[in-house]
């Protein structure tokens, strides 16, 4: 069964087949070829708990459930997608309004970010406007991520820690430890600053995507 | 986006503008008179052509991006450079700013009467919605531009508004092409393939 395929910078196409089942963000098909059915989804592949979980952490993006034997394109609003293989246990988290489509092999799972980051994954969310929740996907398959004009793969090694702006950071997978840093100085809170007060570290082994733009979805 | 290696050296760009980073770096902002003294503080408060950069200093490289807009770099060997401030997204820290009066042609544009001027050896980069392309003008061969398609110029170049209005645009029935920027001499003008007033929307 062949993979996600890009067809232009800012849509994807995705075969549909038996086995094959993808969840996306309700109203993202844009066309679709064969017999394909759409039906809402409240649960979004994660169970009741699952779906009360992600009703209380507000990670609550409207998804669908694609059945049936065709393929579908997928694309919203002009933004550029991103294809992203995920293998061999790997985990990626992501904002869940940046996720277009996925497959529906993939565990779906929503965490706080105090877990990663304690007190000072709280205050991340808080400042960089993600919220006190991320959503994992963990398994083997692909999925489909929604920025702003496109993405860059940026490698983290442990001997090269990477900064990001916190409204530039898409999202990130492998063993990472994120925190976030300030540099505020006496000219930020004047309101001279140099709109670099915050940043997102990450440290470990992995790949963070940054978007070139400071836009949130 | 625009990747820039640093070993030390300091670079100017617009405040914001970083999204990445690796290595050590420090974003300052630059002072009220933006390292163009007080005089040159002063024309740019009156004209309007307001421009706020951060001083970046480091070792490692720095990326730079504004609303997901294309960048072009120009290398700059001693002559001068025309650009909007908000068409500017970073410069060498050796290049000198200053503001540039070019009287009434920014008035129908909404440009303004002012434009920046950026001098010395080193590289610019410009934002542009869409790919920049630099359009070589030739005295033989002067260029008319859309106001609202033009980013930047470099050379020696004359700049007057050509207007092509008739009873049609005052009936409002023109044909959107009323006003146009005509360069002549010696030089180069970028051009982008979008007009603004709709800029940086998606």
């Amino acid at each position: 069964m062949p993979g996600y395929q890009s067809i232009t910078s800012k849509m994807v196409r995705v075969p549909i087949g038996p086995g094959q089942e993808v969840y996306s963000r309700r109203g993202a098909m844009l066309a679709y070829t064969g017999r394909v059915h759409f039906a809402p989804s409240t649960t979004a592949g994660q169970g009741i708990a699952g779906a009360l979980g992600r009703a209380v952490a507000g990670e609550r993006t409207e998804m669908m459930h694609v059945t049936g034997q065709g393929s579908v394109m997928f694309g919203k609003a002009g933004l550029h997608v991103t294809v992203v293989e995920l293998s061999g246990g790997d985990t990626l988290y992501v904002e869940a309004d940046r996720l277009l489509v996925h497959d529906a092999s993939l565990r779906v799972g929503t965490m706080f970010l105090g877990e990663q980051g304690g007190i000072g994954g709280v205050i991340r969310g808080a400042v960089s406007g993600q919220g006190l929740f991320t959503t994992t996907l963990t398994g083997d398959g692909s999925c489909a991520l929604l920025t702003h004009g496109g993405v860059m793969e940026m490698p983290v090694t442990p001997q090269r820690p990477v900064h990001v702006d916190p409204q530039a950071y898409v999202a990130h997978r492998g063993r990472l430890q994120n925190k976030l840093t300030t540099a505020v100085g006496l000219r930020d809170l004047i309101g001279r600053g140099s709109g670099e007060a915050f940043q997102l570290q990450l440290v470990g082994d992995g790949v963070v995507y940054v978007q070139p733009s400071e836009r949130k979805i | 986006m625009l990747a820039v290696e640093l070993a030390g050296d300091t670079i100017r760009a617009l405040n914001g503008s970083m999204v990445a980073y690796d290595g050590r770096m420090t974003f300052k902002r630059q002072g009220i008179s933006g390292g163009e003294g007080l005089r040159g503080a002063l024309k740019r408060r009156i004209a309007g052509e307001g421009m706020t950069l951060m001083e970046i200093t480091g070792q490692g490289t720095v990326y730079l991006a504004s609303e997901a807009t294309e960048v072009t770099l120009v290398p700059l060997n001693g002559e001068a450079f025309f650009v909007e401030s908000e068409s500017l997204l970073a410069l060498d820290g050796r290049l000198r700013t200053g503001v540039q009066f070019v009287g009434l042609r920014g008035m129908g544009t909404g440009q303004g009467l002012a434009t920046t001027k950026v001098e010395g050896h080193g590289t610019v980069a410009i934002l542009s919605d869409g790919p920049a392309i630099a359009l070589e003008v030739t005295p033989q061969t002067p260029l008319s531009v859309d106001p609202h398609a033009y980013v930047a110029h470099s050379g020696q170049l004359r700049q007057d508004v050509v207007t092509d209005v008739n009873w049609r645009t005052v009936l409002g029935q023109g044909s959107g092409e009323s006003v146009q920027f005509r360069y002549q001499g010696h030089g180069v003008v970028y051009v982008q393939p979008a007009e603004r007033g709709g800029i940086l929307e998606v």
